[in-house]
């Protein structure tokens, strides 16, 4: 990951920050009076995800997901986000954000700043995770081998 | 086949469903908040998120509150609310072995590459009540943890690709035209038989936890030949990767929890060159008991067998969604009056030929008893017969 300068890994990033802190800031970035028009209103819509079964490598529809996905058009630049479930204020937010550090607003580096900060905070936790996960790791002995 | 109306009053069946409502709200205590029951009855929504078919943590939650606590009722009311949205897109298929594990056991492989991690499960300790749940504070029990330095998390080795490496499971005649075929989507195509391998799953994956996990156990219970042993058990993160609009590069928007469950089973067809067939499950939400029923079923429906039900396609995917069985069993309290009625009339009408056939005649003894009651059957060989296609019958409609 390049980081949220990066338009793909700022899609991800979005996902991961706190709705109410893109709130905070789409508000912030409107306030001095940007043009906003919107693209694709923010509706909850079905991501099918599919995946590809191990032993025949057959991919199948394992079931639909709920997303949210916006698109905004803020002074010229384009925005996107996409939020997983019925989430329609962060991602008209995120895209909003995400215009903005596009079009580079005066609040990009905050932004970025927050962005990266809200990415430490879910690798930290997937690490604690997966660090908890492992330290319940197993080694199973069978009684047979003592006989 | 077809309906007769009936109608009621429309402020009765309201007093009705608030008094519904108000068995919800009765008590004295806090209402329930939608974090309370993702945070803490995560089981249950895993439940309803998997028989729905769509992954919406909150919504599931929402819909669990509203159904108070009545899983396949929840995943109807997903299921409703699906039907109002539009397809975004489909994600870029994912493998499994991509999956952020949380727990993994492999019960056939005692030293699995990446180890045996038992993950938060009670499978290896007594299933008694804890009464102090009841009234006291909750604590968590690992937060003396001093954890080691696991670094980032890892993919796991998938046990099949061991077993695939030494030639015991078949290889994919051809993955990648495979992989290129899109894959049947039975949201949107109805079911035929026979049915494709990724219709089976995709039907299983959101079948209903209690019909999977009894149609599965069927077969272990010798209604079938298939008794599989376990590959693996894993509980975990998948990603959820889409095209970003802009970029056209990958992007994991979001994780889905999911529980996967892989079988080997014994099968020796191919005498020359034995090898194992397979099982495999794949559920959303954390529901070992459906992923391993559902990986019995796929390895059953391989067998292609209608000796038993298990390996029947089509009475395993006629039987194990919720949505079918709940819908036909709960309809038959809805009112039937018209069906009864003409059932009732076919039974006095019968009742009375009978009566009036039983009764002597004076010019033609006995004969004409045994005249009457062969038409007596045949009426009621035409009568049951017309009854199974009335207006209201319970087949079909």
């Amino acid at each position: 990951m390049e980081g949220p300068a990066n338009r793909t890994d700022r899609c991800e990033l979005l996902t991961v920050c706190p709705a109410s802190k893109l709130a905070d800031f789409a508000n912030d970035i409107l306030a001095d009076g940007a043009e906003l028009s919107i693209r694709q209103a923010p509706r909850p819509q079905l991501l099918m995800q599919q995946v590809v079964e191990p032993v025949e490598r057959r991919p199948f529809n394992l079931g639909e997901v709920v997303v949210t996905p916006a698109e905004v058009d803020l002074d010229g630049s384009r925005g996107f986000a996409i939020m997983p479930g019925k989430a329609e204020r962060a991602a008209l937010s995120g895209a909003i954000v995400d215009a903005a550090v596009a079009g580079g607003h005066p609040l990009t580096r905050q932004v970025l700043a927050a962005l990266e900060r809200a990415g430490e905070r879910h690798r930290g936790e997937r690490t604690r995770e997966w660090a908890e996960s492992k330290h319940t790791t197993v080694t199973f002995e069978t009684l047979e081998d003592e006989r | 086949m077809g309906y007769v109306a009936a109608v009621a009053g429309e402020e009765l069946i309201q007093r009705a469903e608030a008094l519904f409502e108000k068995q919800r709200v009765a008590g004295d205590s806090d209402d329930l908040t939608l974090e309370q029951l993702d945070d803490q009855l995560g089981r249950l929504t895993s439940q309803v998120m998997s028989e729905a078919g769509l992954y919406a943590p909150r919504l599931a939650a929402l819909a669990v509150k509203q159904a108070q606590g009545d899983t396949v009722e929840a995943a109807f009311l997903l299921r409703a609310y699906r039907s109002t949205l539009e397809r975004f897109d489909e994600t870029r298929p994912t493998l499994t072995s991509e999956m952020l594990a949380c727990r993994r056991v492999s019960p056939s492989f005692k030293d699995v590459p990446g180890g045996q991690i038992l993950g938060p499960t009670k499978d290896y300790t007594q299933r008694l009540l804890d009464f102090t749940l009841a009234d006291s504070e909750t604590v968590d029990p690992t937060a003396g943890w001093e954890l080691e330095e696991a670094g980032e998390p890892e993919p796991l080795t998938n046990v099949m690709e061991l077993l695939r490496e030494e030639g015991l499971v078949a290889a994919p005649e051809n993955p990648a035209a495979d992989e290129r075929r899109e894959p049947v989507d039975t949201t949107r195509e109805p079911l035929t038989h026979p049915v494709s391998r990724d219709a089976v799953l995709q039907e299983l994956a959101r079948g209903e936890t209690g019909a999977v996990t009894a149609l599965g156990y069927s077969a272990l219970r010798g209604y079938g030949q298939v008794h599989p042993t376990l590959a693996e058990v894993r509980v975990g993160k998948l990603p959820v990767r889409i095209e970003h609009p802009y970029t056209g590069e990958e992007v994991t928007m979001t994780h889905t929890e999911v529980t996967e469950s892989e079988a080997v089973v014994p099968l020796y067809a191919k005498r020359d060159d034995p090898q194992f067939a397979f099982g495999y499950g794949l559920t959303f939400g954390r529901n070992e008991r459906k992923a391993i029923g559902m990986t019995v079923l796929d390895a059953s429906i391989q067998v292609n067998s209608t000796e038993e039900p298990a390996e029947n396609a089509e009475f395993v995917l006629d039987t194990v969604d919720g949505m079918d069985s709940f819908g036909f069993i709960e309809h038959l309290k809805l009112p039937h009056y018209v069906t009864f009625q003409s059932i009732l009339d076919r039974i006095r009408s019968i009742r009375e030929r009978k009566e009036a056939a039983a009764e002597p005649t004076t010019d033609q003894p006995g004969g004409g008893d045994e005249t009457d009651a062969d038409k007596v059957e045949t009426d009621r060989g035409r009568s049951i017969e017309a009854s199974q296609g009335a207006p209201e019958g319970s087949n079909g409609d």
